[in-house]
């Protein structure tokens, strides 16, 4: 599996819950194989026994601490969301499947990232900001919120971070659309990552499909001997887009075998977030699709 | 009352000749198959076998074998169920399947589809609603690659056919037909059907009748029919099928159902509607598996929100010979073969030689009323 580290079941205890957000909640949980083997973007799994669902959950891992061998996981924001979880003491065990699916890929030649976020999809972006400034990277993070009561706090990132917030009734920072924000930092940004709502997605996948026309921009590296090109939906070919994407999706079993989480790629072959993502490429799907 | 002139006095000690009812030349293969289950206390098969302490280290033999007829023989009545065990590969070669009975692979058409669009799964209270729309490889990939590799291992491997038309589904049976690792057919009736402007043949009694009757001129490995539950009395639906001669009756597929989206804007899936699987259809399953049981000769499997060995009890006193196991392997990929050990460490807790004796169990002594005579108020 591309994402480097092996795929195990174990144990993981819940070491600390609360709550950040209205209807949101943290969990640590204390899982060495997690903490040290995830990568920015891929999720684990949660047993139906757990979460008290038919299916396994998905959930992205919100941070990984390999010094203290935690993870942390954020639950909530629906009414049929893993609400069984939020009734976990700390001490409980269960077991968390993963890491599962394939990480973000950074170009190492890229220096200023842009990451925009819609709501609870922060989760999906929260590791890849540590994974980003420890390699010495500059970070900024684009929020859209309804409003100022489900901005993601400030304390839970790091200082080094530039923190753009955007909400729909302009409660706090801009008013609108996240999407508005980003043709401000296009052009400083040398890749982008997005996670959010489809339309939110689409929108931004509109704007990096147009940005070297509107922006002039050259394009980055060395020109390849008859321009052979990576496989498509590879990570070398993932690492030269600029607009990668986290995708939500349900997912009813990670081992590919239910095909209920495809996504239609662009050449209309389905594509399996569970496998093939939750990371993709934007040049990879079929944007209009849904 | 006419009805009463049917009514079948004993279930258990009914002499092998007496026919319910008059069957119309009915054909059977060469290999006949073993006598259908029927209702049998445990205690008479308990006290012909030395008692057995039925504790945690006993491995005594607990025969869970069931032969489907034409030759196919399970090591166990738990399989897993299309579409959720995909073609049986996906785990590699690694995972020990231990006594699963058989795999139905996921549904497969003569040319590959690609599937509906996203979204194609949400979960439910209870349940998972999908809409994949029969994403598979196509016929050619089976002939070519998978069928090879099923023929490696040890489990039958029951392909799922489908189709728009009964000439898709003969095509598609005829292709495969004889490739060794290839042990049966389930045929998903859920489709719908060109020649009757899409209606589903698992609607229409004489549609899926001919759709049988058709495959079975084509192949001579043995077919099961799944039927839905969307049909309100699937007595006349298993006679016909039978008549038209599947050797077996799978019980049930999805049920069609919606889902909104979180916006209030749309369905949630991209499909519109799905199929409910899982926890929330079981009851439902099991009253078609009741209804059905009673009136064929052939093995019903039961299929429906089965997560574990209770489920399975539940379906085998209801008259299913088999229980196959859906959404719940989506969780837990080997949950069939732990459920058929399991059910043997069941029969030996209560001391009898297969599972049979659990079979049919909570039928009724006489035919009951069907469904469509309504739940809350009987004359």
């Amino acid at each position: 599996m591309p994402g480097g580290a092996a795929v195990e079941t174990g144990n993981a205890e819940l070491v600390d819950a609360r709550r950040i957000l209205p209807g949101e909640w943290q969990l640590t949980f204390h899982a060495g194989h997690l903490a040290t083997g995830a990568r920015a973007g891929q999720h684990v799994h949660l047993d139906p026994r757990d979460t008290g669902g038919v299916v396994r959950r998905p959930l992205p891992i919100n941070t990984a601490d390999a010094t203290t061998g935690t993870i942390t996981l954020v639950l909530g924001g629906g009414t049929r969301g893993p609400d069984a979880l939020t009734r976990l003491r700390a001490g409980d065990r269960l077991d968390v499947h993963g890491p599962l699916g394939r990480p973000f890929e950074v170009d190492p030649r890229s220096h200023h990232l842009l990451l925009v976020a819609e709501g609870r999809a922060m989760s999906r972006l929260r590791m890849l900001v540590d994974e980003a400034l420890a390699t010495g990277r500059q970070v900024t993070l684009l929020l859209g919120a309804e409003s100022a009561r489900d901005v993601y706090p400030s304390s839970l990132l790091p200082d080094e971070v530039e923190y753009v917030v955007a909400t729909r009734d302009g409660s706090v920072g801009h008013r609108g659309a996240v999407t508005d924000l980003v043709p401000g930092y296009e052009a400083w940004a040398d890749q982008a990552f997005g996670a959010g709502p489809w339309s939110t997605l689409a929108a931004l996948a509109r704007l990096a499909a147009t940005r070297r026309t509107r922006l002039g921009v050259a394009k980055l590296g060395r020109k390849r001997g008859g321009g052979r090109a990576d496989p498509v939906g590879s990570p070398l070919a993932r690492r030269k887009a600029f607009l990668q994407v986290a995708l939500d999706q349900t997912i009813g079993c990670a081992t590919a075998v239910c095909l209920g989480c495809a996504v239609i790629g662009t050449n209309g072959a389905p594509l399996r977030v569970c496998r093939d993502g939750p990371v993709f490429a934007a040049d990879e799907l079929d944007w209009d699709l849904l | 009352m006419k009805a009463k002139k049917r009514v079948v006095t004993s279930r258990d000690g009914r002499p092998a000749g007496t026919k319910r009812r008059p069957t119309v030349r009915r054909l059977r293969s060469a290999f006949e198959p073993a006598p259908p289950p029927r209702a049998r206390p445990p205690e008479p098969d308990a006290a012909d076998r030395p008692p057995s302490p039925g504790g945690e280290g006993d491995e005594s033999p607990v025969d869970l074998e069931l032969d489907l007829g034409r030759g196919l023989r399970l090591a166990s009545p738990l399989m897993a169920a299309a579409g959720c065990f995909g073609y049986g590969i996906e785990l590699g070669p690694a995972v020990d399947l231990g006594r699963l009975g058989a795999i139905v692979t996921r549904s497969t058409t003569v040319r590959p589809r690609p599937g509906n669009r996203p979204p194609r799964a949400v979960e439910v209270a209870g349940g998972l609603v999908n809409a994949v729309g029969l994403q598979n490889l196509g016929t050619e990939v089976i002939e070519s690659r998978h069928a090879a590799l099923w023929a490696e291992r040890n489990v039958p491997v029951v392909v799922s056919v489908a189709g728009g038309s009964v000439g898709e589904y003969v095509e598609v049976v005829r292709r495969l037909d004889g490739l060794p690792g290839i042990a049966g057919w389930e045929l998903n009736l859920s489709c719908p059907n060109g020649a009757r402007s899409g209606t589903l043949f698992a609607l229409e009694v004489d549609a899926a009748a001919g759709l049988v009757a058709a495959v079975r001129r084509a192949t001579e490995l043995p077919i099961v029919a799944k039927v839905s539950p969307a049909m309100p009395d699937l007595r006349s639906m298993a006679r016909a099928l039978v008549d038209a001669g599947v050797d077996a009756i799978a019980a049930v597929n999805t049920l069609p159902v919606l889902v909104v989206r979180d916006g209030r804007d749309g369905p949630a899936l991209g499909n519109g509607l799905g199929g409910l699987s899982g926890p929330a259809l079981k009851p439902l399953a099991l009253r078609v598996v009741h209804e059905i049981a009673q009136v064929v000769e052939v093995p019903v499997i039961g299929v429906g929100g089965v997560a574990d060995v209770d489920d399975v009890l539940d379906f085998l006193a209801v008259g299913a010979s088999a229980v196959q196991i859906g959404t719940a392997l989506l969780a837990d990929p080997l949950l069939a073969s732990r459920l058929a050990d399991d059910l043997a460490s069941e029969c030996r807790r209560r001391g009898v030689a297969g599972y049979r004796a659990f079979v049919g169990t909570a039928l009724p002594s006489r035919r009951d009323a069907p469904s469509t005579r309504g739940v809350e108020y009987r004359p």
